[in-house]
């Protein structure tokens, strides 16, 4: 038999997933409060036409990516110098080690509270919670990354008259490169769930504002709705990610 | 010029201390090619990285051009057994990092990259990664990187033991070819004894950790040598035959 292209193993499994729930929903006595998936598709699909709440989701889609994109920028730039630096400079590390292990098992919705004290309903307390959730991994992984040069490279560079500047900028960072792109991820992924926490706090728009407001009107086929937008532009946002990866990182992927 | 006076090298671990050098006095002349040759596990990598500066000794001083050696620097160049390439870095980017890194303008970079890569017959890929290549190119990257940075000596720790035989032949004649060409003071590593014959003006043999020199062994064939003459094999079983045995 010949194998399938991976993208119709994708395909299968989505259907197969469908169908599943399809099934269970007709069987048993779950649809009484839980709609089919086909449902959920159309309303979704419906939803780019007729507004949920005051706006479309194309709408929706924006309002949450404007908060997620501003706040995940500026937390992955703190993020990777604060992780190099430390990673590289033992003083850096332990001047910042206790006080970002303290703020690392800190979820980001613990901070709602604090954030509305400090930067209001607005805006502002959003961007504080997304900054933190991709902030934190993006440190992590970028600390590893600049502690994992391989010291012979570094004995290389210095064998060749490469200065302590010099070696950090050729070295150091490229070296880190494959390591900063995974905490990139898993940070993007953290911000983009962030947002449905974020918009808890007094919003009349955005993804996670359709779910939110679904509570209220204990409507799930809203809450299915906005799960799926979620996941829909999570995905999305991480192939975009993976592509500038490749981009960037042709001598890693070239590798075996 | 090359002065090793009396070095020694002892790690020190919680288990104890390892005497990996003891006592160690040699001196290689200009544009001369020596080969440390002894059984393997000897020390003769922690030798060479004394003698470049990649370590320092416990007692004794290394004095290249009557300058003593503290740390590594572009006067010594290494080709490492590991290879220890830049990944992220094409050939060319790779052969000139350390005319780039010392500052140098970037006509004269490429002028003496594409003399380098060219030397070791590397034409044609300079634009390519390093992954890319088959290990033999890639010790060839290494061996352009070093002699681009126009070193006053160079150093060669086992530059080919991860190579497979036809390619360390192979190699083996690329080196004596670049050498004599662009003759510079080689200080080469090898527990290979064909290697040793094949390419030194004298084999320094050492013994069993802690190394120490057993003897030294001009060899005056004419090259290019030829590994099944007479000569070559006779000298070949008379160092062999002094060898200390490893455990």
């Amino acid at each position: 038999m010949k194998r399938l292209p991976s993208w119709a193993y994708g395909v299968i499994s989505i259907f197969s997933f469908l169908v599943f729930w399809a099934v269970g929903i007709y069987f048993s006595e779950i649809k009484i409060v839980m709609p089919g998936p086909w449902q959920v598709i159309i309303g979704f699909l419906r939803s780019f036409i007729r507004p949920i709440g005051r706006h479309t989701m194309t709408v929706h889609i924006l309002y949450s990516l404007m908060r997620v994109v501003p706040a995940y920028i500026v937390g992955s730039l703190v993020g990777v110098t604060l992780g190099i630096l430390m990673g590289w400079y033992a003083p850096v590390n332990a001047f910042f080690r206790p006080i970002y292990e303290l703020i690392r098992p800190i979820p980001p919705i613990a901070w709602i509270p604090i954030s509305i004290v400090w930067f209001g309903i607005g805006e502002g307390s959003k961007w504080f919670l997304i900054f933190l959730a991709a902030f934190v991994p993006v440190t992590l992984n970028s600390i590893s990354g600049a502690k994992s040069v391989d010291p012979l490279l570094i004995k290389c560079g210095e064998m060749l008259g490469a200065s302590k500047n010099y070696i950090f900028r050729s070295i150091v960072l490229p070296f880190s490169v494959p390591y900063i792109f995974s905490g990139l991820q898993v940070g993007l992924a953290g911000a983009w769930a962030t947002v449905v926490a974020a918009e808890m706090i007094r919003s009349s728009e955005g993804v996670g504002w359709i779910i939110i407001s679904s509570m209220d009107t204990n409507d799930v086929t809203q809450s299915l709705i906005g799960i799926m937008g979620i996941g829909i532009v999570g995905f999305l946002l991480a192939i975009i990610m993976r592509k500038t990866e490749d981009y960037l990182c042709a001598w890693t992927i070239r590798e075996g | 010029m090359i002065e090793a006076k009396n070095i020694s090298k002892v790690f020190s671990t919680k288990r104890g201390t390892t005497h990996v050098i003891d006592n160690v006095s040699f001196t290689v002349k200009r544009n001369e090619f020596v080969v440390l040759f002894g059984p393997g596990q000897c020390g003769k990598t922690t030798l060479i990285n004394l003698l470049s500066g990649l370590d320092t000794p416990t007692s004794g001083t290394v004095m290249v051009n009557d300058k003593q050696v503290l740390r590594p620097g572009p006067e010594r160049g290494v080709v490492f057994q590991a290879m220890a390439l830049f990944p992220w870095l094409t050939v060319r980017e790779n052969v000139a990092y350390g005319l780039k890194a010392r500052g140098f303008a970037k006509s004269y970079w490429m002028e003496r990259s594409s003399y380098y890569i060219d030397l070791v017959g590397l034409s044609g890929f300079e634009d390519a990664f390093i992954n890319k290549l088959s290990g033999g190119m890639k010790q060839r990257v290494g061996i352009a990187r070093a002699y681009c940075n126009e070193p006053e000596v160079l150093f060669m720790d086992e530059p080919f033991s991860a190579l497979d035989a036809q390619t360390r032949y192979l190699m083996q004649e690329e080196v004596m070819r670049i050498w004599s060409k662009e003759k510079r003071t080689v200080v080469f590593v090898t527990n290979n004894i064909e290697e040793a014959v094949y390419l030194a003006d004298r084999i320094i043999l050492l013994t069993n950790t802690p190394a120490k020199i057993k003897q030294e062994y001009p060899i005056t064939l004419s090259r290019p040598r030829d590994y099944t003459s007479f000569e070559f094999l006779a000298l070949r079983d008379e160092i062999s035959k002094n060898m200390d045995s490893t455990l």
